[in-house]
């Protein structure tokens, strides 16, 4: 209880500490609780159970409560010991009881009958399935090609269970989606600071002042629960301000103290404009970056000296007068300041400097790690890294597989692999460093035109996965994708769709997922996994609280039907597979699997399943890790003699530096190569020139520089951009079955401002067809002439939007998501996946908004007109650069 | 950390009673982000039907302004309720806390109440053939629990508690950031007091829970809202 605030115990029930003990009052309303409300009607408290859990609607992973009355999950509250959201919750925790009662959430494994893509299945035993399944695998591994295996997830939070099961089989294709959500914004996080810490973890409770560069904590930040609170509570109760730069009104952009329109693409010439007028004005923190940043700041002040306010104005639109003043306040705020920018400055060709230079800003005011200011988390995966030292060691207790060999060259490199790539990529990739050779392991793992999507670690181009088998980078024969949407949320989500079609590229194609869904549609085999409510998982990431916890899902009723979770499908095909695999999966079922994984946590495995949540009493919060000083024990081993090192000097162990020498004293510092922060990096030229960037091009550059996004130039008057975004009820593509979210959000209109409509002959309600063009720069296909894809919605105007910029938000238009994705008012799915038994009976008659009763339908997929567009180097989807026509229908 | 400490959710039971004389809501706009967590986290514990919402979060477009206004809606739970007054067979009634209550066995579908509520509050639940709407989840509040929406809350933007004691949360904060009535006109005098409440979201607040105006008339018409 230690860690608890009276106002966390408050977010259950203030009437438990103001009704205190009392004797039972039988009321009259009582007498109505046990009628039947809706279908199930009401819950009641005195039967239901409450079990603590980790809600999976979204990427937060929020403690919560989840009550279950005569076996029936009936509801989600938060979890008060949950240190990150201090008992909060948003409404999509809901959505984890809507989706396993979904009326259409397949339950028996399905194998596909007619053609593929056709809908026609058969129920099959699951015995059946991992035969079949295993025989075609098994081969692979016997004949030395496991790499013919792909392994595609949408959303892994198995915190390694299914990388174990990958390097088990051999495979090195783990494949994800970084690419699509966040690598532009996580390269700039691992150049400056050696770690992304999950994101920065920004001291909210306790800032003065925050920049926002197109951020939205509010609705759709991974991890904007966590922050929602202690932002408003310092914005309300602290007269903290929140600065924000978007170019829709977003719900952090309409709650923030200010709100700027910003032309997309363009933040990081505001943000560029700052330093410029931190520097010229002395605000900048000296004694902070001549300890800390890896260069000199002269050498900062010359990069800046041309990007004034008033230039900065005329690229952006944002007024010189409000970015001088912005700049002044905020660094007078300092250390209690802070940015943010996930991932309005991110997701464009410049996003990966745009963000640079935000960074820098934290780093010139010196608020890195303060009270308040910018601060890095221990990261997630309890192993001892940067941040969690003393903490329990959690580790996956499975005997581990070792990793694949790499296939570019290093001990026993998979020779035969690279071989069959194309002449062109082997060409490329025996001219890399030999540092990037050793950690090649083919373009679908790690795209030799994308070296950064891999230098640090494997972020992957996960939108360039299709094309790369099509163009036959990968010979691909077993495909299993795991609760994946790409046939719908992809870009060129059409093309994905057409080598999920193709027998030839993908000559078997295995779907484990919850719901019948576009990607699924395309499988020839499926299997039901279990939801978040029926099955375990382990937990962790950084607290916005900064003193680390971890947190255990657990099931609170079983899984329905014949459904599985993920650990269970993986460890009995690994059996059926057998060839040794079987040795790696040695646990009869999850619960004695996750109990060894925390056997290290100092509470009994009973204690913490009550709980729901650990985290280390009296540890002191995260703030400025790099000071701590290195311990006797972590000298150890070390180059380290007292006196003998210089001041700057690293210590060393095993030839990898784990500290450096500050007044003297051997300290942590960050963990880069060089224990300090770097703001200039020779990673970005030696990228581009190892693909052929030319150095021109502002993602080469060592040192944050302005460069404008190349389709953006000269911009025809008749030319917009096309963006999108993320509503608060919904998330990621995985939301379309929730019924209680789909009512509230089920369209998706074109946003515009009046201006912009005035301008097009358009009014609100307007049908518009959008056309979107290819990119140009050094990216994917660029530079190809006509539109690329189109879509027809209606208007709505909105004075926040930017007058060059339309958006539609993503998440509706499904196309094989069951009543509720689709807006039906009859089911869609494959009734051999189904049982009625457990369905939702609230769902029989379908949707009031459905066409068919005289609603507005389900909105507009429009994934298929937006162009594949990785950034140079990373590869991160440049979401938010599309150039568009619009016409009245 | 004794393992003999006893969990919040694991004091939740029947022994627990309210005192409260004016059970009441204080709705900070201020803190409001417009998540919905209260409406969705309502409709689940209430089992509310698709088309019916007896809370709901209206998102207004401010008349001279960029930025967009959110604002909860629910039963004002009015002193003097005009939903009270109207139904013609008695199936509505006032706790002893104050609340106004829709007893679900009683009603006989006159509709009589949804004509009479200035705020929209009441909708026919089709499923079950009754009026229903906001109680402030008497089945949370008797067991020690906060109204659902209070409690999924994640902004602090909704306090419940008794308008009537003075040294009461709500009261004080009610006092200290000057909470108004929603239509202070209709003389109802509610017991739900907003912050930062301003009189043009009054007019605009007769539209659908998102900004998509194409679908707000289908919305409004289908919810019976006003």
């Amino acid at each position: 209880m230690s860690d608890l605030t009276r106002r966390s115990i408050l977010k259950l029930g203030s009437a438990l500490i103001a009704g205190g003990l009392s004797p039972l009052r039988v009321s009259a309303q009582n007498a109505t609780s046990g009628k039947t409300f809706g279908v199930l009607g009401r819950l009641d408290y005195s039967k239901a159970k409450a079990t603590p859990t980790i809600c999976f609607a979204c990427t937060n992973h929020c403690g919560v409560i989840g009550w279950v009355q005569d076996g029936v999950v009936r509801k989600i509250d938060g979890n008060p010991l949950d240190p990150n959201t201090e008992g909060n919750l948003c409404s999509k925790a809901q959505g984890m009881i809507s989706y396993t009662y979904y009326p259409e959430r397949i339950l028996y494994p399905l194998r596909r009958v007619g053609k593929r893509g056709e809908g026609k299945w058969k129920r099959i035993t699951w015995d059946e399935a991992y035969t079949e399944l295993a025989d075609k695998m098994r081969p692979l591994r016997e004949n030395g090609t496991p790499e013919e295996f792909v392994f595609h997830y949408g959303r892994d939070k198995t915190k390694g269970y299914t990388k174990h099961f990958t390097n088990a089989f051999g495979t090195p294709h783990r494949l994800n989606r970084r690419s699509i959500c966040s690598s532009n914004r996580r390269a700039p996080l691992m150049s400056f600071y050696g770690r992304e810490f999950e994101w920065e973890t920004q001291d909210l409770a306790n800032t003065k002042y925050v920049i926002n560069w197109g951020g939205n904590p509010f609705e759709a930040y991974q991890g904007g629960l966590f922050m929602a609170h202690r932002l408003q509570s310092a914005r309300v109760d602290h007269g903290a301000k929140l600065v924000t730069f978007e170019v829709r009104p977003s719900a952090t952009a309409s709650k923030s103290d200010e709100f700027y329109t910003v032309m997309p693409g363009t933040d990081g010439a505001v943000a560029f404009a700052m330093i410029h007028t931190i520097l010229k004005e002395g605000l900048e923190n000296k004694e902070f970056w001549n300890r800390w940043a890896n260069i000199p700041l002269d050498d900062v002040r010359e990069s800046v000296k041309d990007y004034t306010p008033e230039w900065a104005e005329k690229v952006s639109g944002v007024p010189a007068a409000d970015i001088k003043r912005i700049a002044i306040e905020f660094a007078k705020a300092a250390p209690a300041c802070c940015t943010m920018s996930n991932r309005g400055s991110a997701k464009h060709y410049n996003g990966m400097q745009a963000d640079r230079a935000i960074r820098t800003l934290d780093v010139l005011v010196g608020n890195v790690g303060k009270p308040g200011g910018y601060c890095l988390s221990s990261l997630r995966g309890w192993s001892g890294k940067y941040g969690q030292e003393g903490l329990p060691n959690l580790k996956m207790p499975e005997p581990k597989a070792s990793d694949p060999k790499p296939w570019g060259m290093g001990e026993g490199f998979n020779e035969t692999a690279f071989k069959k790539l194309p002449k062109e990529v082997q060409d490329r990739v025996n001219n890399f460093p030999d540092k990037w050779r050793k950690k090649y392991f083919g373009e679908l793992a790690t795209p030799s035109e994308y070296p950064l999507a891999w230098h640090w670690y494997q972020m992957r181009v996960g939108q360039l996965v299709y094309p790369y088998i099509k163009e036959g980078r990968q010979k691909v024969s077993v495909y299993m994708s795991f609760t994946l949407g790409a046939a719908f949320g992809y870009p060129e989500a059409n093309a994905a769709r057409e080598v999920l079609l193709d027998e030839k590229l993908i000559p078997f194609h295995v779907a484990v997922d919850i719901g019948y869904g576009e990607q699924t549609a395309l499988a020839d085999m499926i299997l039901p996994e279990a939801t978040s409510l029926e099955r375990w998982d382990y937990h962790s990431t950084n607290n916005y609280g900064l003193v680390p916890y971890t947190g255990l899902r657990q099931p609170l009723i079983a899984p329905q039907g014949e459904s599985k979770s993920i650990q269970v499908i993986l460890r009995e095909l690994a059996h059926k597979i057998g060839g040794g695999m079987e040795k790696h999966f040695t646990y009869k079922d999850d619960e004695s699997l996750y109990k060894d994984w925390y056997k290290e946590l100092p509470i009994s495995w009973e204690e913490f399943k009550r709980r729901g949540i650990w985290q280390e009493k009296d540890r002191p919060k995260d703030y400025e890790l790099y000071e701590r000083p290195l311990t006797e024990a972590e000298l150890a081993g070390t180059n380290f003699e007292a006196g003998k090192l210089a001041e700057g000097a690293l210590v060393e162990k095993d030839g990898k530096a784990v500290g450096i020498i500050k007044d003297g004293k051997p300290v942590r510092g960050f963990p880069t190569p060089n224990r300090v922060i770097n703001v200039y990096d020779e990673i970005f030229p030696e990228a581009a020139k190892a693909v052929g960037l030319p150095l021109t091009d502002g993602n080469a550059s060592p040192l944050a520089v302005w460069h404008e996004v190349p389709e953006h130039v000269d911009l025809p008057e008749d030319r917009f951009i096309f963006s999108t975004f993320k509503w608060n009820v919904h998330t990621q593509g995985r939301s379309g079955h929730w019924k209680y979210a789909a009512e509230i959000i089920h369209t998706n209109p074109v946003f515009m401002h009046p201006d912009t409509g005035k301008a097009l002959g358009v009014t609100e309600g307007d049908e518009v067809e959008v056309s979107v063009y290819r990119p140009t720069g050094f990216t994917y296909r660029s530079g190809e002439k006509g539109v690329m894809g189109s879509f027809k919605n209606h208007v709505r105007f909105l004075k926040g939007m930017h007058p060059r910029v339309v958006m539609c938000s993503h998440h509706v238009g499904h196309f094989e998501h069951g009543i509720v994705g689709e807006s039906k008012t009859t089911e869609t799915s494959p009734a051999e996946g189904k049982s009625d038994k457990l369905a939702d009976k609230g769902l029989k008659d379908g949707v009031w908004w459905a066409r068919k009763r005289g609603g507005i339908g389900g909105g507009v997929h429009i994934n298929d007109a937006l162009p594949i567009n990785p950034a140079p180097l990373i590869g991160g989807q440049n979401w938010y650069d599309n150039v568009c026509s619009i016409e009245k229908v | 950390m004794s393992d003999k400490d006893i969990l919040p959710w694991e004091k939740v039971g029947k022994q627990y009673r309210l005192n409260y004389k004016r059970a009441g809501m204080l709705v900070d706009l201020d803190r409001c982000i417009g998540c919905h967590s209260c409406s969705v986290s309502c409709k689940t514990e209430n089992d509310v039907p698709l088309g019916n919402f007896r809370m709901r979060v209206r998102y207004l477009e401010q008349p001279d302004n960029k930025q967009i206004s959110f604002t909860p809606l629910i039963c004002m739970h009015c002193v003097d309720a005009p939903c009270l007054k109207a139904c013609p067979s008695k199936a509505i009634r006032r706790e002893d806390d104050g609340r106004v209550f829709i007893d679900e066995s009683r009603c006989d579908l006159e509709k009589e109440c949804v004509e009479a509520c200035p705020y929209g509050a009441i909708s026919i639940n089709v499923e079950k053939e009754v009026a229903e709407k906001c109680d402030f989840c008497t089945h949370r509040t008797e067991v020690g629990l906060d109204p659902a929406c209070v409690s999924n809350c994640p902004t602090d933007a909704l306090v419940f508690g008794d308008l009537d004691d003075p040294e009461s949360r709500i009261s004080k904060l009610a006092e200290k950031k000057q909470a108004k009535a929603w239509k202070a006109e209709e003389k109802t005098n509610p017991s739900v007091l907003y912050v930062s409440h301003e009189k043009w979201m009054e007019k605009k607040a007769n539209t659908g829970v998102q900004l998509d105006s194409k679908d707000e008339d289908v919305t409004y018409e289908q919810n019976n809202l006003k």
